[in-house]
Formats: C-alpha cells, sequence, structure tokens
C-alpha cells in the first residue's frame, strides 16, 4: 500500500517537473536565438593572450596522427609569439577528441563543449566523422573551425556548415579525380588494387577512385584492413603477382611503411605502391620508388627546414595543413583583435576572407565559398631512392 | 589449384597463429587457476614490445648492435620476458588479489582499469609516434625456401621460438613440481591449499610464466611486422582470448591449438574469401560460433561438471 | 575499507562450517555505526520515492546553475550512459545474462531513428513514433539474438552475443554498398561516413534543440525508465530474474521458465538501449558506426559493476565517476586542485595513528623545502622550470623541485612512483611510513613535471584506471552493490 502510494507519488512528481521542465523549456526556446546569438557576438577582450581552441586526437588509437597536427600547431604558435610586431600573445586551448576511440564522436563533442568563452576561433576536429558530430555545437557556440585533415566531400557541399567549416585540405573527390587521372593517363596501368582501412576517410577515397578507373575500363580489386592491423601478409599473398599497381588511401604512415616491407619480402616489390595524402610522410617514402598524392609541400620551404631541425629530422607533413590551419584562426583573431575586442563572428569573417600567400602546402590560401581552399591542385610525387618526395604529376 | 598462394597463406597464419597461441597461454593458464578473464593481458604484451624496443636500442640499436645480431635478439627476448612476467606479478598482487574471493564480474572492471592504465602511461612515457623495430638492419630478410614454401628469417625465428616455449610451458606443467602445484591448484584450489601448497606463490608463479610468454609474443610480433604503439594491445588481446575459448579455456594444450586455427583461419579467410580482409573478424567469430556449436567447451577443454 | 558484508575470514582459507548469515551479522552491525553508518541507515529505510527525489532535485537544479558546455558533458551524457547502463543492468544485473553484443542494439535504436529522421535517407517522422519505432526495433532484434541463445549459458552466449556485436558494427560500416538481390545498390546505413543530418526531436510542435532542452527530455527518458524498472524489480517477474541469478538451476526446479525469463530480459535490456540509442542519435545528429563498438561496451559494463549489478542507484553513480572522472580531469588547474585534494584525504584518512601521520606531513613538507633550498643554491637547473599556470601551482612550485627540461627525468620519477608504490605494500610498521615520505614527494614531482601537461589527454584516462582498480578493490560488490552477483 505504502509502495503504491510512494509510486503514484513519484510519477506525479514526475508529471509535475515534465510540465515545468516544458514550460521552462518554452521560455528558453524564445531565448535560444539570443543565446546563439550572445555566445556568436559576445566580445571578448584581447589583452595579452588570446586563445583558439584545437581539436585532435590526443589519445587513443590515432594518437600518433594527434601528435603531428598538434606539433605543427605549437609550432605555429611558438612562431607567431616570437613576432615583436603581434600585439597579442597566441594560446591554444585543447581538446582531446580520442579518434577512433572507445566513446566513438560522443568524445569529439565532449571536447568541443569543453572549449572556454575565451576561444575565439578553433583548428580541427580531425576526422570527417568528427566534423559532423561537433558541427551543431561548434555552430551554437559561433566559432569557427578549421581542420587540417577532414576531407570527406560532402562536408563542403551539404551545406550545413557554410562559413563555420573551413579546411587546408583537398576534398576526396578532388584527391580521387586526380588519383584516377594519373593512374589511368600517366601511367596507363591496367590492374589495379584497392586496400582501404575501413575508416570514412579511407572508404570514400577508395570509392572515388575505384568507380573512376572502373570507368576508364581498368580493373579494379578492392579489399580492406583494419586500421589497426599490421599483419598484411595473407592479405599480400592474395593478390595477383601481376597487378600493377596498389593504391592505400591510408592514414598512418607506419601501416603504410610496414605494408611496404611486407610486400617486398613476400617479393611482391615490384608491384608499385600508391598512397593518398595521409601516406605523404617520411616514413612511406622510405621505402623508395611509391606514389604519394600531396599539395606541393615543399621539403625546402624554410618553415619545413626550421620544423625539420627542430623535431630531430622528421618534417611529420600530414600536420603540415594544420599549421596553415593555425596560421587561418590565428591570423584572422589577429585581425579582428585589432580595435583590442573580438567576437567569434569577427573571427568567422576573418576567416572567411584569408588571404595567405606562399604557405607550407606550396600554394597560396584562399577560400572559395564553400569551405574549400580555392584552386586547391593536387600533384602526384614519387618517392626517390633516397626518401625523399618529388613531385611527378 | 594454386600451391604457391596456398603455402604463402599457411606459412603467416602459422606464424601470426604463433603469436596468438602465446598470447592464449596466458589468458587460459589464468583462466585454469583463477576462472578469471585477464583484461589487462593484451597491454602487457604492447609493453613486451616496448621492453623489447628499448633493450636493442640500449645494445646500440638495429644498424650497428653492440654484439652479434644473435645475441641481442636473445637478450631483447629475456628483458621483455623478465620485464613482462615482473609486471604480471604486480598487476595480480595490485589489481586481483583482493578480489580473489569475489563475484567473478568483479576483477573484470579492475582488469580494465590496469589496461587503461598501462595503454596511457605508456602512451605518456614512450609517446604516441609508432616506434619501429627495424629487423632488416637487425638480422635481414633472407628467404629460404622449399619448393613452394618461402619462410623469412623472421617467420621462421617465431615460428620455432613459439614452438620452443610451448615445448617449455609443457614439459614445466607437466614434469616440474611448480608444475604439478600449479595442475592441482587448478583442479581444485581449496583442496590444494589444505594440501600444503602455497596458492598464493603459485597464482603468482602463473602470471609471471603467462606475463612472460605475452611479453615475448610482443617481440616477436615486432621483429615480424615491424611496428609498435601503444594501442596495440587491444586487438591482440581481444583476438588471443577467443584463440584460449576456441582451444577450450582452461586447457594449455588447447590454447596453443586455438591460437595457431584463429591464425590459419584468418589467413585463409583473407585469402580465400570474397573481400576476406574486410570482414576477416567476422569469418573467424564464425569459426569460434561453430566450434562452440560442435564442441561446446572448445576443441580441447574439458566439460566443467558442476556439482549442485 | 574491507567489505562489510562477507564473513571476516582470510580469503584464502576454506570456510568450513561458517554459516554465511552467522558470520555477517558483525559486518552488518558495523555498517550503520558513525556518522557514515548514520547516512547509510537513512538510505537504506527510506521509501524508493524519497532515494528517486534525493536523485532528482540535484539533477534538475543542475541545468540552472551551471554552464552549457558543464551540462552537456557532465549531464547529458552522464544520463545518457546511466540509462544505457540501467538497460544492461536488467540483463547482467537483473537477470546474469552475460551480453557482450549489448551496444549493437544501442546501434540499432540510432540507426532506426536516424533512418526514420534524417536529411540523409529524407524522411521526418516526428519523435514519439520514430522513438517507438527504435525500440520495437531494438526489441526485435533482441528477441531473433536471443532466441537461439537462451539456452547457451555463461561463456558461450558471451562470445555469441560477441559475434554479433562485431558483425553490427562491420554491416553498418558496409551498408552503404550492400548490391545483392533485392537491394541493389541500397544505401540503408551511410557506410563508414555514418547516417549523418539526423533530425532533432520533434515532440508535438516543438523541437528540441538546445542543450538544455535536450537535457530535460533525457531527464525525464531516465526517470520514466528507472520508475519502470523499480516496478519491474518488485514484481513477480522481478523477483524470479533475481531467483534466476542467483542460482538457474534452483530456479528451474521451483518451475520457473528459465528460458523464457531469459528471454524477456534480454528484449528487455535491448529496448531500453534502443531508446538510449534514438535520444544518443539526435544529439549526436548522426549514427556512426565507430560509436557502437567495443570500446564503449566496455565503458558500459564498467559502469554497471562499479556501481553494483543489479542496483538503481549504483548506475547513476557508476556513471557518474566513469564519465565524470576524466571530464574534471580535461582542465590542468581543476586536475591540480583534484590531484592533491585527494592526495591530502588519503593520507588523512590512512595514516593513523596521529603520529605517524604528523611525521608523514612533516616529513614530507620539510623534504620538499629542504631539497629546493639545497638546489636553489647549489643545483639551480633543478629549480630553472617554468611553474604551471594557476593559483595552486603557484604555491606548490615552492616546494617542488622543477628541473628545466624535465621530460627525461620526470619519466624515471613516474617510474620510481609506481616501484616505490610496490615497496611500500611490502613494508610494515614505521619503515611504511618512512618510505611514505620520498614517495608521496617523487610521486608529486611526477605529476608536477609531466603528468600535468597531459591532464587533456593521457593523464586523465590514467588516473581513470587507477581509480577503477582502486575502488574495486576497496568495494568488489561495486559501490551500491549488496548481493553477489555470479555470472553462470
Amino acid at each position: 500500500m505504502r509502495r503504491r502510494a510512494t509510486a503514484i507519488a513519484a510519477v506525479l512528481a514526475l508529471a509535475a517537473l515534465a510540465i515545468v521542465a516544458a514550460a521552462s523549456a518554452k521560455v528558453d526556446r524564445a531565448a535560444a536565438p539570443s543565446a546563439t546569438a550572445s555566445a556568436d557576438r559576445q566580445l571578448v577582450s584581447c589583452g595579452k593572450t588570446v586563445t583558439m581552441g584545437m581539436l585532435a586526437p590526443i589519445t587513443g588509437p590515432a594518437a600518433s596522427l594527434g601528435k603531428l597536427q598538434t606539433d605543427w600547431a605549437k609550432f605555429y604558435v611558438a612562431a607567431h609569439n616570437k613576432v615583436k610586431k603581434n600585439k597579442h600573445k597566441l594560446r591554444v586551448q585543447f581538446g582531446d577528441t580520442v579518434l577512433g576511440g572507445p566513446g566513438g564522436t560522443a568524445e569529439a563533442v565532449k571536447a568541443a563543449q569543453s572549449l572556454g568563452s575565451n576561444v575565439l576561433g578553433t583548428i580541427g576536429p580531425a576526422g570527417s566523422n568528427e566534423v559532423r558530430a561537433t558541427t551543431a555545437t561548434l555552430k551554437n557556440a559561433g566559432l569557427a573551425f578549421v581542420s587540417g585533415s577532414a576531407t570527406n566531400t560532402e562536408l563542403t557541399t551539404d551545406g550545413t556548415r557554410t562559413n563555420f567549416f573551413f579546411r587546408t585540405v583537398p576534398p576526396d573527390s578532388a584527391q580521387g579525380t586526380s588519383v584516377a587521372n594519373f593512374i589511368d593517363k600517366k601511367l596507363k596501368f591496367k590492374r589495379v588494387y584497392i586496400i582501404d582501412d575501413q575508416e570514412a576517410y579511407s572508404t570514400g577515397l577508395a570509392d572515388t577512385v575505384q568507380q573512376k578507373l572502373r570507368a576508364a575500363g581498368v580493373t579494379v580489386s578492392r579489399d580492406g584492413v583494419s586500421q589497426q592491423q599490421s599483419d598484411f601478409s595473407s592479405l599480400i599473398a592474395k593478390i595477383p603477382r601481376d597487378t600493377q599497381l596498389v593504391y592505400l588511401p591510408w592514414q598512418l604512415p607506419p601501416k603504410g611503411k610496414a605494408f611496404g616491407d611486407q610486400m617486398r619480402s613476400a617479393g611482391k616489390g615490384s608491384i608499385i605502391l600508391m598512397g593518398s595524402d595521409g601516406l605523404f610522410d617520411d616514413a612511406f617514402a622510405s621505402l623508395g620508388g611509391v606514389y604519394a598524392s600531396s599539395f606541393p609541400t615543399s621539403g625546402t620551404h624554410p618553415v619545413v627546414k626550421a620544423f625539420r631541425k627542430a623535431h630531430g629530422g622528421d618534417a611529420e607533413f600530414f600536420g603540415a595543413p594544420s599549421y596553415v590551419a593555425a596560421q587561418v584562426v590565428g591570423g584572422a583573431i589577429d585581425r579582428a583583435c585589432k580595435d583590442g575586442k573580438a567576437s567569434r563572428a569577427e573571427v568567422r569573417a576573418q576567416v572567411r576572407k584569408t588571404n595567405l600567400k606562399k604557405t607550407v602546402l606550396g600554394l597560396n590560401v584562399r577560400f572559395n565559398a564553400q569551405g574549400d581552399i580555392r584552386g586547391g591542385q593536387f600533384g602526384i610525387w614519387k618517392a626517390t631512392s633516397a626518401g625523399t618526395f618529388l613531385p611527378v604529376g | 589449384m594454386n600451391w604457391s598462394l596456398f603455402w604463402d597463406l599457411t606459412v603467416s597464419g602459422l606464424t601470426l597463429g604463433s603469436v596468438y597461441a602465446l598470447i592464449a597461454l596466458g589468458y587460459t593458464m589464468v583462466y585454469g587457476i583463477l576462472k578469471l578473464l585477464n583484461f589487462a593481458h593484451g597491454d602487457v604484451y604492447m609493453i613486451g614490445a616496448f621492453m623489447g624496443w628499448f633493450a636493442l636500442h640500449w645494445l646500440g640499436g638495429p644498424v650497428n648492435p653492440s654484439a652479434t645480431a644473435w645475441l641481442v635478439v636473445v637478450l631483447m627476448f629475456l628483458f621483455a620476458m623478465v620485464a613482462c612476467g615482473g609486471l604480471g606479478v604486480a598487476i595480480e598482487r595490485f589489481a586481483y588479489r583482493p578480489l580473489r574471493n569475489a563475484p567473478r564480474i568483479a576483477p573484470l572492471i579492475s582488469a580494465l582499469g590496469v589496461s587503461f592504465f598501462l595503454q596511457n602511461s605508456a602512451l605518456l612515457l614512450f609517446g604516441a609516434s609508432f616506434r619501429d623495430y627495424d629487423t632488416f638492419h637487425l638480422i635481414g630478410a633472407k628467404t629460404y625456401n622449399y619448393k613452394d614454401i618461402f619462410l623469412s628469417v623472421p617467420q621462421l625465428l617465431t615460428i620455432v621460438s613459439a614452438i620452443g616455449l610451448m615445448i617449455g610451458l609443457t614439459l614445466l606443467v607437466a614434469r616440474t613440481k611448480i608444475g604439478k602445484a600449479m595442475r592441482a591448484t587448478s583442479f581444485d584450489r581449496e583442496a590444494a591449499s589444505m594440501m600444503g601448497i602455497d596458492v598464493d606463490r603459485v597464482i603468482a608463479s602463473t602470471f609471471f610464466i603467462g606475463s612472460a610468454l605475452a611479453g615475448a609474443a610482443g617481440v616477436m610480433f615486432a621483429l615480424v611486422f615491424g611496428q609498435i604503439y601503444h594501442f596495440m594491445g587491444f586487438l591482440a588481446g581481444l583476438k588471443g582470448f577467443t584463440a584460449a575459448v576456441i582451444g577450450g579455456i582452461g586447457s594449455i594444450p588447447g590454447a596453443m591449438l586455438g591460437g595457431l586455427l584463429v591464425g590459419l583461419a584468418e589467413s585463409y579467410a583473407t585469402g580465400y574469401l570474397p573481400q576476406g580482409s574486410t570482414f576477416q573478424n567476422l569469418y573467424v567469430f564464425a569459426l569460434l560460433i561453430l566450434i562452440i556449436l560442435i564442441r561446446p567447451s572448445g576443441l580441447l577443454g574439458k566439460a566443467d561438471v558442476k556439482k549442485v | 575499507m574491507a567489505d562489510e558484508l562477507t564473513p571476516q575470514v582470510p580469503p584464502d582459507q576454506p570456510r568450513i562450517g561458517v554459516d554465511e548469515w552467522v558470520a555477517s551479522v558483525e559486518g552488518k552491525r558495523e555498517r550503520y555505526r558513525g556518522p557514515v553508518g548514520w547516512l547509510r541507515r537513512g538510505w537504506d529505510t527510506a521509501p524508493a520515492g524519497a532515494r528517486l527525489l534525493a536523485f532528482v532535485i540535484p539533477a534538475a537544479i543542475f541545468p540552472l546553475v551551471t554552464t552549457e558546455g558543464n551540462l552537456f558533458r557532465y549531464g547529458l551524457i552522464t544520463l545518457l550512459y546511466a540509462l544505457l547502463g540501467l538497460g544492461l543492468n536488467v540483463t547482467v544485473g537483473f537477470a546474469g545474462l552475460l551480453d557482450l553484443g549489448y551496444i549493437a542494439f544501442f546501434g540499432f535504436g540510432a540507426y532506426t531513428y536516424g533512418y526514420v529522421a534524417s536529411v540523409h535517407t529524407g524522411h521526418h517522422w516526428p519523435a514519439v513514433p520514430a522513438i517507438l519505432l527504435a525500440i520495437a526495433v531494438a526489441a526485435l532484434i533482441g528477441f531473433i539474438v536471443g532466441f537461439p541463445s537462451r539456452r547457451l549459458v555463461g561463456d558461450y552466449l558471451a562470445i555469441v552475443t560477441l559475434f554479433f556485436g562485431q558483425a553490427f558494427v562491420v554491416f553498418v560500416n558496409n551498408g552503404d554498398r550492400i548490391n545483392f538481390w533485392p537491394f541493389n545498390r541500397t544505401d540503408l546505413t551511410g557506410g563508414a561516413n555514418g547516417l549523418d543530418n539526423i533530425d532533432p526531436l520533434k515532440l508535438f510542435g516543438w523541437t528540441v534543440n538546445t542543450t538544455k532542452e535536450y537535457y530535460w527530455f533525457t531527464l525525464g527518458a531516465f526517470l520514466l525508465v528507472i520508475i519502470l524498472l523499480y516496478l519491474v524489480s518488485e514484481s513477480r517477474t522481478g523477483r524470479a530474474w533475481k531467483a534466476l541469478r542467483e542460482d538457474p538451476l534452483a530456479a528451474e526446479v521451483m518451475s520457473m521458465p528459465v528460458n523464457r525469463l531469459k528471454l524477456m530480459a534480454f528484449v528487455f535490456g535491448a529496448a531500453i538501449a534502443g531508446f538510449a540509442g534514438a535520444i544518443y542519435g539526435s544529439v549526436q545528429t548522426g549514427a556512426f558506426p565507430g560509436d557502437f563498438d567495443v570500446g564503449l561496451l566496455i565503458t558500459i559494463y564498467a559502469i554497471v559493476i562499479l556501481g553494483g549489478a543489479g542496483s538503481l542507484a549504483g548506475v547513476i553513480v557508476g556513471a557518474l565517476v566513469v564519465n565524470g572522472v576524466p571530464e574534471l580531469l580535461r582542465d590542468p588547474n581543476q586536475a591540480e586542485w583534484v590531484f592533491y585534494t585527494a592526495l591530502v584525504l588519503l593520507v588523512l584518512t590512512k595514516v593513523r595513528p596521529w603520529q605517524k601521520l604528523v611525521t608523514v606531513v612533516g616529513g614530507t613538507l620539510a623534504l620538499g623545502f629542504a631539497l629546493v633550498a639545497i638546489a636553489d643554491a647549489w643545483f639551480p637547473r633543478w629549480t630553472a622550470g617554468e611553474p604551471n599556470t594557476g593559483k595552486l601551482a603557484h604555491w606548490v612550485s615552492h616546494w617542488m623541485l622543477l628541473p628545466s627540461h624535465a621530460t627525461q627525468i620526470a619519466n624515471w620519477a613516474y617510474a620510481l612512483t609506481i616501484a616505490l608504490i610496490l615497496v611500500l605494500t611490502l613494508l610494515r610498521g614505521w619503515w611504511r611510513t618512512i618510505v611514505m615520505i620520498p614517495t608521496i614527494y617523487v610521486g608529486a614531482f611526477a605529476w608536477e613535471n609531466l603528468l600535468v601537461e597531459q591532464t587533456v589527454g593521457a593523464t586523465r584516462f590514467l588516473l581513470l584506471g587507477a581509480l577503477l582498480v582502486v575502488l574495486m578493490n576497496a568495494r568488489p560488490q561495486g559501490l551500491f552493490g549488496t548481493a553477489r552477483v555470479e555470472i553462470v
């Protein structure tokens, strides 16, 4: 009897709560537009230090990628803070998105939610699915987010994040087309094997290249590996000896190198390997004779040289677009802060107006209406036997 | 029938299978005595790979080792095995011993905590970048062949040392006093303690041996496949656990068989089935379920007789 | 903190002739002693409604006193994980079934909701029918998986459900290229890119779009489920489940329909997971394959077991700990306070009697200041480093050595701390007290020079892992657990 009474009381309390919640939420809804607007237009005084956010995979299976990106971003911030002309010092608040980790994309959203109210613009997130998941949060907060590695084509074509999301890497459609054209028209190969790593970045590229090659009459076989796999020997045994090229749109250069080494041990070293921009790295290049696609990032660029020197000879090319992303956001904040105060909306407008010359990517950076780099040309590179990449197409 | 493909797949299956077998042995030994699934075992394997790397670099590195390559390899193995054995004993002492009489699922969460701790400590101390064993410079990649069967030196090393370790373990369990004590404890822990067996010491020895094997597996894997990083233990641990169950959890020869079977199954699935590599985990699991349906306690497991 | 309810016999001795109830009486008396005991007695004797209110009132006030970011991280995600935990609690805690594919039901809920309410597929159902569909689909799949597995026990059920979970992930990951009859070139799940642009919940004309609104909705859903579960656990079925969990053979002999009960538990848990999945899909505005993998499964298991399998209140606390602790440690300043507070509390509560406490505290402080003074005078490199930001860090920097280029030294200090802790447990008496002093100092050294820089990354998960080990060792039955849950 008492139990029933408590149950009824609890249900009534719940109902009352729901009504109160609905009532207050309605009030909240009316306030919502201005709540968003207030985050958007709130003026942050620029003072001595201004903060930008960075969302990257600092822990988890993709931590090695996060390290490359954060290394380059920190390099930019250090260089920026040394320049006397800059009135404010830049500071980065990091958010760990644990890409590929147990919490899934919820971790990325939590990281985005952890950015403080003094953050004026953000670099990242790194993964395309993370960009999708965090869009609502970052848009509500009014933050611009510039990614140095999210390449999924739909991110800029589906219209949900225009003027908020920008990226300093080309979309999969551009990269896929260049790669397919190179394989078909330049190398004139007829038998290609594509191996993806089951992640969004990889399958997108693989699908584009496969489709275009098949349309051009090339025989394409397709299979996949897990991004955490290191043993490719069984798959390599399956690859027919008359295959001319194996395309690896992967993200982790050490895995690419491991694949190349295992190909050689299996006696299939004569089959050409080609990687995507994720494999454009010294580790993969050390195999010698491999191809990779990338922006015209040059090893002779002074910033790249300085970075190499500061990082024990490793250029960590995967992170170079994150340097440019940091340049974009940092530069936008600098310009917005000229009058001593800046709001996130101002920073976004300034990002849209970015005009960087001779960046480490080897080209000038200006954004088109969707948020991609205008005229981002993709090049194919070939590694010399000494392990450096030289442009070939 | 493409024999060359078949032999290639068999060799790579046996190589990977040897690694899985060693990991599975650790799982099965601990389960046999404590009825506990040691989630942290995969991370002990990862630490073993890193310990081997440190040993390699303290001895001069792969390109210019300060002793002959073979001696360096042996020392790497020994260092990794001892370090991991010690780590296993410490884990048992801190994370599992207080929970010995708790419900079975409590040590599972403790093991999970240890796993988080080890993975992230490795990330903190060793960094996020991949490290390379650079086996090519250390012992070369010369390939031996007999007709259609090709074996490279690292693969041969892995299979031979795995077999050696397994024979050693079998002899230890069958012939030595500590082995007898282990068998008795896994049969009936209370009766064993009543017979004067120091159960704590037996359990510590079991963890030592199981973890040492995992450490050896880590070094072996890295010698053949090259790359090590802080997250490599997760997938390997899961596969090792699957192998232990396939072979009959609690049975030592079962774990060896299960490991080799999982390695071969993955290899053949990748090689022969459509989109084999993409779906290889599923194929292995399907095999596992098939085996469980036919022999519910695993291939070599004993049916658990519950006294009511 | 010994387990008060199990017999006070050394763990490895055979318990011949001990009556478990008699042996636990002393433990039960201990339980209600002292101020903590007073709280426990209040909690145990309060009616269920009051206990619920004790949770609801702070949860309801929370959004009014905190920022949106904190509300999302600590409030919304914790509630979602707790909701998932409630479902798993039915399967594992009430009925004792080790379901390792549980997270696939969560995924089914998210994908089903997304399929009928997203820009990606073009359907835009309102929330109520969409959520009901998600629950129904998840329950149906639960039935389909549970039916052939109802006879399996223990590890075998685990393997089959694990397979199912893996199959789900592979399916949704490749579900944009389904190409066999009768589905030609169908995109069911969006593949590796996920089912994106899922609609926000549309309830009777009101669209849920801000974090606060999502929080209220999720809180309401959570309360609904927890009240339902409470009523079920007190019902005939709930009692039958508990009997099944304790001893399946006895339950069967008592003519309980064991297989049917197992199936019901399975389906019930799956339905709750489906509900949680639908909400999660709309919160994330997308359903992505990587979100429904073994990693999250293990996290939810940790929540349920930590809280005490079978306990409803425990799930809430478990979710707060497993989700809240890494979030709390994200900010280095906050983490600094948490670390030193925890350290001080640990020392104060664990070191007895007061003479030893004074020795440890005084000794550690003296050691620190002495080392800093010596370093300032003769080894300036050891205090040349930058103190971390924040007031507390500034105070600590007078006590702690902060070398420049500290990374290598700090790495070794970290390893040394762990070694010293191991040594500590082997010592007794005054030796232990004395060794405690350098242990604490070296540990704090490793913290200041290495760990605190990585709080946004590795440190917070590392500490979560250590916390899990400590909590499980302190209370093996879980924080709110009572009965022994033997998984058969």
